[in-house]
């Protein structure tokens, strides 16, 4: 796996969402971010070399502006993290998931709830 | 915030290496708030529940909890994990938060999801890193405080935690 992403990948977002929804539905959802999630590197003599490890530690969902569900997350998570929430779809708009990770970069993935 | 995250780092190096190979709960569990920089940790599983739930009592949860883990894992490095837990989200009662917690991990805590009644179920997936063959635990603790616990043991042919 480690040789997975090339740099310029790191910080892409996928939301997945089921094709249609109907107000009131229950609705799961499904993201993911490229991002190498650095796990704990132990030097030769097996001390963990102290440094300043880069992955994802908080992943915020809002909709319509109010915050739904978050994930505080350690490196015992995957490269490319993987996440999966529901939410109750009670009104068109915006659902937003963004990545923190301990460099201060976030990235974020947006989908437009519309009912049809 | 990045300090903050350097400090933690410092004091758990710092203290793995006062202690050497000893696990202490003690002197590992100095006051510290729950917050997401101090979650990862490397610690033994009792001081990280110890740490996060203060020896509240866990209760069996299978009643009302569907944790979904596969039962053999060929890469630790991509476990996935999924809990539903079968209990009302409305603002009177809901869940409060979802732990996925690796028993042999080196970092057992590996996520806590905050949830609100907006969220209409409570569920989520993850993809988990597993360094070893060993029980992964969803717990779930209700908006009351009540903590319900399942365990699984997950066979695990090639870790996924490196150092």
């Amino acid at each position: 796996m480690g040789a997975g992403a090339s740099v310029s990948d790191i910080g892409k977002v996928r939301l997945r969402l089921p094709a249609s929804i109907k107000t009131g539905d229950v609705v799961r959802v499904r993201c993911l971010v490229i991002h190498p999630m650095e796990r704990v590197e132990r030097d030769k003599a097996g001390k963990i070399v102290d440094k300043k490890y880069r992955y994802i530690d908080k992943v915020t969902v809002t909709y319509l502006g109010r915050t739904i569900a978050s994930f505080d997350t350690t490196q015992s998570v995957s490269e490319n993290p993987f996440f999966a929430f529901t939410f109750k779809a009670t009104d068109p708009g915006k659902l937003a998931v963004t990545f923190h990770d301990t460099h201060g970069e976030t990235y974020e993935g947006t989908a437009d709830i519309r009912f049809g | 915030m990045a300090s903050g995250q350097g400090m933690t780092r410092r004091r758990v190096l710092a203290t793995l290496g006062a202690a050497g190979v000893v696990t202490l709960a003690g002197v590992a569990l100095s006051p510290r708030t729950g917050g997401a920089q101090a979650l990862g940790q490397n610690e033994s599983l009792e001081a990280a529940l110890q740490r996060v739930f203060g020896g509240r009592p866990l209760r069996d949860g299978s009643a009302t909890i569907k944790f979904d883990v596969p039962l053999i894992a060929e890469n630790g490095a991509v476990v996935p994990v999924a809990v539903e837990v079968n209990a009302p989200m409305t603002p009177q009662s809901y869940v409060k938060h979802i732990y996925v917690v690796a028993d042999k991990n080196r970092i057992p805590i590996v996520t806590r999801v905050a949830l609100t009644p907006e969220s209409g179920q409570a569920y989520m997936g993850a993809n988990i890193r597993l360094g070893e063959t060993g029980d992964v635990r969803a717990i779930v603790e209700q908006s009351d405080g009540t903590l319900l616990q399942v365990k699984r043991e997950v066979k695990v042919t090639v870790g996924g935690c490196g150092g």
